[in-house]
């Protein structure tokens, strides 16, 4: 069937939500892995804010579809309609305020109340170049993302440290989880409209296709 | 406001502070207790200072609101006009009267800074379901499209609504767009709705062609386009049968 594909070929397209207080970083983190940017005077994300990039893993072409959310107490409320479909979460927290670093068990609690159960959390100490007002170990940090069954690393945006990595741990991830479970994948472009994202639910095969089709 | 007359330009004064209050006082007659409140306000806003001011005092008088991010958005415009026709007067003039016009342009739309009313009849949900109606109401062809393709305009309308689209354009075309809307007789919520259906109209043969993401990343990043052709649409959009009454009591 040829069909219209608005942007480039890929394989599989995974959703991916950034969460976490306001001024952690998220989106000095995304647009350094989208557009290898940052910039110190990021405005305030007010919402949602969108990117893509696209990756190779195992000689597949991964395109995740990035949503960077609004930290702020206020915006929190309405984050919910921007986990739906998510198969992986970036929960982020500022390696030099610890309050943000406690605050990632209540976004963990939010993030899974909203998500699969089988979707992949990657726990983000970001800002690491401040290292001379440090306030949080990484012992505590992956002691914890342990018991939350995440994985975790440390970033810095601002040096562009971890980060490509951090994301494509995720993405990775991911594709490995789906790759346990469809072994066959389908290509039929209208079992999922184009926009949306490969449901991990290891209980239904059928909703786990790739290329999702065209407009 | 309390602490202008401190010269460290700080938000105590030392005679606000009665023997015995300290800063480890937890009570909520502290004074200390209060000053943290502000500073945690201060520390979010991080702007220039006159316009902290306005937003902290804002915040103060509006304790179930307080401050949102993206107020600094909304304020910026106006303290800068405020600010360019008082140049070699008292700056504080323009201090005073950005603060009062912010009070009175946000009357309208305070409620969608207010998470509590998220769900009722003047939150955010509302107007973006008046917005949503206003577009199906003048091109049904692209509302359609848009729904099908599941492009919730609470991922794009959320932010052009709440901060009066001053992160959509640059100052020049955010100035020509306020004059547009507080002119209109019909208020500015509603005219504001009427500007962002005609954004998606003047964009609607990229939207009809798109997917989900390039639909999406082409919303959230506007495009350079006529200005004066988006509110030359706006003028000409017919009003849907459930009419939008923002300030209507029933």
């Amino acid at each position: 069937m040829a069909a219209y594909r608005a942007d480039e070929e890929y394989d599989y397209l995974f959703k991916v939500v950034l969460i976490g207080d306001a001024g952690v970083g998220k989106t000095n983190l995304l647009s350094r892995f989208a557009r290898d940017e940052f910039s110190f005077e990021t405005k305030s994300t007010i919402g949602v804010e969108f990117a893509t990039r696209t990756i190779h893993v195992d000689g597949k072409l991964i395109k995740a579809q990035i949503w960077d959310t609004a930290g702020q107490d206020r915006y929190r409320a309405i984050t919910s309609a921007y986990y739906r479909g998510s198969v992986g979460a970036l929960v982020v927290f500022d390696l030099s305020r610890r309050v943000t670093f406690e605050n990632t068990a209540r976004w963990l609690q939010e993030l899974r109340s909203h998500t699969d159960p089988n979707i992949v959390v990657m726990l983000v100490g970001n800002k690491a170049d401040l290292r001379h007002i440090r306030a949080v170990s990484v012992e505590e940090a992956q002691a914890f993302a342990r018991k939350e069954k995440a994985f975790f690393t440390e970033t810095s945006a601002l040096e562009s440290i971890n980060v490509a990595d951090a994301f494509t741990g995720v993405l990775t991830q991911i594709y490995h989880v789906v790759g346990r479970k469809v072994l066959a994948i389908g290509d039929d472009p209208s079992a999922l409209p184009i926009g949306q994202t490969i449901n991990i639910d290891m209980k239904d095969d059928r909703q786990a296709a790739n290329k999702a089709g065209c407009c | 406001m309390p602490g202008r007359d401190n010269e460290a330009g700080g938000l105590l004064c030392r005679r606000e502070i009665s023997n015995g209050d300290h800063p480890l006082c937890l009570g909520n007659g502290s004074i200390w207790n209060q000053y943290f409140k502000d500073a945690e306000i201060v520390e979010q806003i991080d702007r220039d200072e006159a316009m902290r001011n306005i937003l902290l005092l804002f915040a103060k008088l509006n304790p179930a609101i307080g401050y949102v991010q993206g107020m600094n958005e909304v304020l910026a415009p106006l303290y800068y006009v405020f600010r360019m026709n008082q140049e070699g007067e008292d700056a504080s003039e323009a201090e005073a009267d950005s603060f009062e016009c912010f009070v009175q342009l946000l009357s309208g739309s305070v409620d969608h800074f207010c998470q509590q009313l998220d769900n009722s009849s003047v939150g955010i949900h509302s107007t973006l379901l008046h917005f949503s109606e206003l577009l199906k109401a003048n091109d049904g062809e692209l509302w359609r499209h848009l729904d099908a393709s599941k492009m919730n305009p609470q991922f794009y309308a959320f932010r052009w609504i709440t901060l009066l689209l001053t992160q959509e354009f640059e100052l020049s075309s955010i100035m020509r767009i306020w004059d547009y809307l507080l002119s209109n007789p019909s208020g500015v919520q509603e005219v504001l709705l009427r500007v962002c259906c005609a954004m998606l109209l003047c964009v609607r043969h990229e939207l009809v062609c798109g997917d989900f993401i390039s639909n999406l990343k082409l919303l959230q990043h506007y495009p350079e386009v006529d200005l004066e052709h988006v509110l030359d649409v706006a003028s000409h959009l017919k009003t849907p049968v459930s009419s939008y009454q923002p300030y209507s009591i029933i």
